[in-house]
Formats: structure tokens, sequence, C-alpha cells
């Protein structure tokens, strides 16, 4: 991100922010520049915290009737929010993230960098999602997904759909666009007036065995399921995603009663983009978007803040795949290219990744079976003993990228290698290649 | 027990209800190392509802989330079944929520007590802090014979346990909080409780071959596992630094 114009245009004298809001945003602007000569880091949090506790209602002010879209979810609330915005600047202009920041003060700093007429696309962190929603007042707000990640900090699942629940209560006038296969995002969404049904499917059931409602064990009937105890059921959605995994063939389309639209030519990887962007569709019909238009745009989305992009880090050139939690891990395995191609896993525990790695032991590694894998990252012994247990032959390399680096047979053949890393080893290994590239 | 023929049977108890925090880890470190020595393993899920077969040689119980782990103590009090192989003599392996729930009582997200099955003597209050990190024990005096190595794990729970006289607290703790008054985990015969996931049994091979000791009925030669040791020291070393 170019650190100097963050802030640009944030106080542009169209007179209808509030006084305090400009001398807040002035005030974030001038805190995020010493902290970014302090080399403390891009200074969003300081600015967006600055900011925040000098015009409390500063978010309510900027945000005003222009958000368009609200995405939360576990796992992709980055990669649809950018199919979503992408489809939406049909339209013209549009403010979003761009760097993923989806608590207060990324939203804050967000709000004030940005066009203030373009309408806003922004993705918010699940436990956030509460406190931010009724001051932003989205039109549409998109529920994809909820399972267990950083849970040494997080809410347990059950507690974040009663959250939202609550919240949507609050909300009459939005229009909620809801995963039906996602028990959990069900049950908080199904209360509400106005909600668009989405089919778009659920890999990691591990996290809706209950009724988040009543606790009875849910019957599953494929993507279909309901409650014996209190007769909840997938609800009947408006828009569905087909995919055929085939490898040979993969084919996606979403389907919303005869109208059909074609996703197979989207760059992004794998069925959960599809899903993506079947969710993301259905926002763009509620907000009267072309939606053929639509699937062009989010098909020219190919790398999305770095994932799936391929970098070089010192000797080798590597496709990053984040891959946090195992829900999303549960999915990335088709995404790799087959056995017996190596591919290198980065396991980091820090604040960001969770500082308990014991969710290694909910991802199906056994799938890596025939591969070797090159287990890196603070938490590699973690993943040594993990794949050790899956039969999964491993090297344990604290710095695969230098050029000494003891790799195993083939692996320096590769044209590109997949690397898929925990959050902070995700962006560790962008930064570093960035600055390597700058050389 | 199933000696003669070289099989072990584990019972993975309510998996979808009681396991969180990668407890089905434990079953496969059991596993693993059993099938190390020769032996044959088969991996029973019972899922709420279905009865716990009585005749297995080691039962393994995970952690869980307030409403599911109230729900698997009721299905376990009325199936009846695990109580039943506790009486026989076979092992019970108990992280976290499954630990509690082998005691007497618990409590729920609105702190009433819940009742367990009484199959360990201890008792579970709330902290007044959750209890979230790393956490480390030496073994107690009590301990079993066998256990002479460091406990490692992580712990992520709210629960203050008291061990009463009809158990042995299994760890005295040297980082992080367990039980909540110094010592970590309990065990009365071959009934054993602890807080650590990670999961437990992964990090700490001699407590998972002290379990398969107990369920198969015989001493086991020492196995060392060079990714496991390595793991383990790196722990240590940041256990020391922290």
């Amino acid at each position: 991100m170019p650190p100097a114009a963050e802030f640009t245009d944030s106080t542009s004298p169209r007179g209808r922010l509030r006084l305090s809001t400009r001398t807040a945003i002035r005030a974030g602007r001038w805190a995020a520049g010493a902290s970014r000569r302090l080399g403390k880091g891009e200074g969003m949090v300081v600015g967006g915290r600055v900011m925040m506790r000098l015009a409390p209602h500063l978010i309510e002010d900027l945000a005003g009737d222009r958000v368009a879209a609200l995405v939360s979810a576990t796992n992709g609330k980055t990669s649809t929010t950018r199919l979503l915005a992408m489809a939406v600047s049909q339209t013209g202009s549009v403010l979003t993230q761009e760097t993923g920041a989806n608590m207060t003060s990324g939203v804050a700093v967000a709000l004030a960098d940005g066009d203030r007429d373009a309408p806003a696309v922004l993705e918010v962190d699940e436990a956030y999602l509460p406190l931010l929603a009724p001051q932003l007042r989205p039109r549409v707000i998109l529920l994809a997904n909820l399972s267990r990640d950083q849970l040494d900090r997080m809410n347990e699942v059950a507690m974040t759909a009663r959250k939202w629940r609550v919240m949507l209560r609050g909300l009459p006038d939005v229009t909620v666009v809801a995963n039906a296969d996602d028990p959990v995002i069900a049950y908080a969404a199904s209360d509400h007036p106005h909600v668009v049904w989405v089919a778009a499917g659920q890999v990691w059931t591990a996290d809706a065995v209950a009724c988040p409602d009543c606790g009875d064990l849910l019957s599953r009937d494929g993507s279909d399921w309901s409650c014996p105890g209190c007769s909840r059921s997938r609800p009947e959605p408006r828009w569905r995603l087909e995919y055929s995994a085939d490898p040979a063939n993969t084919a996606s389309r979403a389907v919303c009663g005869e109208d059909v639209y074609n996703l197979s030519d989207l760059s992004l990887p794998g069925r959960f983009n599809a899903a993506n962007a079947t969710m993301a569709l259905a926002v763009c019909e509620e907000l009267g978007l072309d939606l053929d238009r639509s699937v062009q745009l989010m098909n020219g989305v190919a790398a999305v803040s770095g994932r799936y992009a391929t970098v070089v880090v010192g000797s080798l050139r590597i496709r990053l795949l984040l891959a946090k939690n195992p829900a999303g891990w549960s999915e990335l395995f088709d995404v790799m290219p087959p056995a017996p191609t190596p591919v290198i896993v980065t396991i980091n525990s820090n604040a960001a990744d969770g500082k308990d790695p014991s969710w290694l032991w909910d991802v199906p590694f056994e799938k890596l079976r025939g591969r070797t894998v090159i287990a890196t990252g603070d938490r590699r012994y973690d993943l040594a003993v993990r794949l050790l247990h899956a039969e999964v032959d491993h090297h344990v390399i604290a710095d695969p990228y230098r050029p000494d680096a003891d790799l195993p047979a083939g692996v320096r053949d590769l044209e590109v290698i997949d690397c898929a890393a925990t959050y902070t080893a995700f962006h560790g290994l962008r930064t570093r290649a960035d600055r390597e590239a700058k050389r | 027990m199933s000696t003669s023929t070289q099989q072990l049977t584990i019972v993975s108890i309510y998996p979808t209800l009681l396991g969180t925090y990668g407890d089905g880890g434990n079953v496969l470190a059991l596993a693993h190392r059993a099938r190390l020595r020769g032996y044959e393993v088969t991996t029973v899920s019972v899922a709420p509802g279905e009865a716990v077969p009585v005749s297995a040689d080691l039962y393994v119980l995970g952690g869980g989330e307030d409403t599911a782990q109230t729900a698997a103590a009721r299905a376990l009090i009325a199936d009846g079944g695990l109580a039943r192989a506790a009486a026989g003599g076979s092992p019970i392996f108990a992280v976290c929520a499954g630990y509690q729930l082998l005691g007497h009582t618990f409590p729920t997200a609105d702190d009433s007590a819940v009742a367990g099955l009484g199959l360990l003597d201890v008792a579970t209050s709330r902290l007044p802090r959750r209890a979230v990190g790393e956490v480390s024990s030496l073994p107690s005096p009590h301990a079993p014979d066998g256990l002479d190595a460091p406990l490692l794990g992580y712990e992520n729970h709210a629960g203050q346990t008291t061990v009463g006289p009809g158990a042995s607290p299994l760890g005295i703790v040297t980082h992080g909080v367990g039980n909540g008054d110094g010592t970590e985990g309990a065990f009365t015969g071959r009934t054993l409780g602890t807080y650590l996931h990670g999961p437990c049994l992964a990090r700490n091979p001699r407590l998972a071959d002290l379990l398969l000791s107990w369920a198969l009925g015989v001493q086991l030669d020492d196995l060392v596992e060079p990714e496991v040791e390595q793991l383990r020291a790196e722990r240590l070393r940041f256990l020391a630094q922290s």
C-alpha cells in the first residue's frame, strides 16, 4: 500500500461531515504518519484508533447511506469482498478495503480514505460485525459460513451465531444473503424478514453437527439438513451453486430459477471460490446490477491480496495459498496439483494465526500422502508430528528459500511450488517477496 | 483384553460432540504407537444415541463446548456403557470437557451444576478467569509408574477442578493453570483425565504408552520418534523463555 496516499481526500470540503469527524480524520492521519515514521508499520491501527477516540460516531458519519454490502464469514471474506467489489464497479468507482483490515480501525480508515461518493463494499471480521453493522447500515449483509478458527481468542461458533441473530433483530430493513447449507448461518439469519438463501455448499461440517438452537444432532442427506429436535431445516434456496469436481473438467455455475450463470471461467480456483462468487452474485441481484456483466468482472479477479499469487522468495518460485483453519484446509487440497508434486506447508502460531495449533489435528493431512511436504514456519515441529501420524513423507526445514537449503529431490526442478501458509506466515512471505523484488 | 490376538480396540466417545481441539489426534497417537509395536488396531467412533460397547480395550474422550459437554454427559449417563466398561477395568482417557464430565459435577454456561458420570472423584466449578495458553506439569508424586517426563500441552477452559480423596492429581503445574490449585489432571485406577490438549498423547508419548500398557496388559519397550522429541524440546525451550 502506498503509505502517503492512505488518507488523501478524507477532508475534502464537501461539508457533509461533522466538524469532529473532520478533526478526527486529520488527527488520525497525523498519528498514522507518525507511526509510519517511527517504523511501526502502516499506521492503520493507530490512525483508526485515534479517529475513533476523537469521534466515536465517525464510522456512522462516514458511512452515511452509501454502504452497499458487508461480507462476513470465517473463510472467504477477503475473496468474496473483492469479487463483489469488482462486480459493483460496473456502476463506477467502489470503496473497499485494499488490505483486508476488517476490524474497527480497518473499516474506519477505509471509509476515511476513499472516494466519499462511491458505494462501499466492506468485509467485516465475524466478531466485530455486531458492533459495526448498525453503524454502517448496509443495504445487504452477506453471511457465508462459520467454523472453528483461532479458538484461543475467538468465540465458540454457536456464540457468534447467537450474537449475529441478536444483531439482525436490530436491522430489520437490511437484506441478508445467507448460505442455506450452513446450519449455523441458517440459525443466525432464520428469523430475519428478508433473507435471500443461497445453497453455496458446506464441505467442513464438523462445527455444524448439533443444532445451534436446541442442541439435538442434525440429520443430513447430502447438502440437505434438518433438526429432529426443533424441526429446523435447510431453507429453500433462491440461488444455488452447481459444481462438478471432475478433475478433468471442473465446471461450476450459479442457478437462480430459470437463469444460469456460468462460473467456470473464474480465475480464482476451487469450489469455495465458485461458492463465494455465487453468494456475491446473489448480492448483485439485490443491488440491481447486471448479472452477466457481474460474472464477467468477477472472472477477471486473479489474485486477492496475494492469495493464489505466484511470487519469488529466495531461490523458489511459489504459489501462495492462505490456509488458516480446518475448514479452509479441507477445500485447499483440491486446488493443489496432484501427488507426487511436493508442497510447502508453513505453520505459525502468532496472535493472528491462533496461538494454539491443535487445529492441525482436525485437518485431513492424510490427503497429502504420496507427496513430500516441506514443513516450515515457527510450528514446523508440530506439523512434522502431525504429518508423521498422517503417514506423509516430510522434511523439516527452517528456511527452505535459502539457496543452500537441503530440499527434497525434484523441488528445485519445479517451475512453481504451492505454499500453503497460515496468516502471519502468508504475509511474511509476501513481504519478503516484495522486499527481494526491489533489490 | 486381547493381548493373545495382538489386537487393540479403541473407542472414541462422541467425537462429533467432544472434539473441538484436535482431540481426534489422541486416538491417532494411540493407534500409531500400538501399530508400531505390531498390534492390529481397530478404532470405533460412537455417536450420541449409539450404545457404548463395554468390552473395548481403551476409551477416549475429548473436549467440547458447554452445550455439547452437557449433551454428552446426559447421553453417557443414560447409556451406562462407559460406567460398565470402567467397572470392568478398561482404561479411560479424557481431555478437558471429557475430563470434567467424568467427575461428579461441572458448570454450564450459566453456572448451574450438571451431574457428571462420577467415574473420577473430582468436582469442577468455574475459574474466575478462563485459562488459555501453554500448560506443562511434572508428574505428581502419586503419578502412575512410567510417567517421568514433563507433560506438555495447551489448555483452554474455565474449570476449577478439585481432586477428592478417591483420586490423585496427575501432575504438578510448572506453567499454566491446570486444575487451578497447582495440580493438573487426575486419575484413579485406570481412569485418567487432563486439561492438556495439543493433542496430549501426540505430545506426551510416555502417557500414550502408559494407557496402552494398561489396555494391553503388557509392559511396552521404549519407542522414541525424532519428530516428537524435537517438538518436545522446542516446546520446553519456548516455556523456558516465556
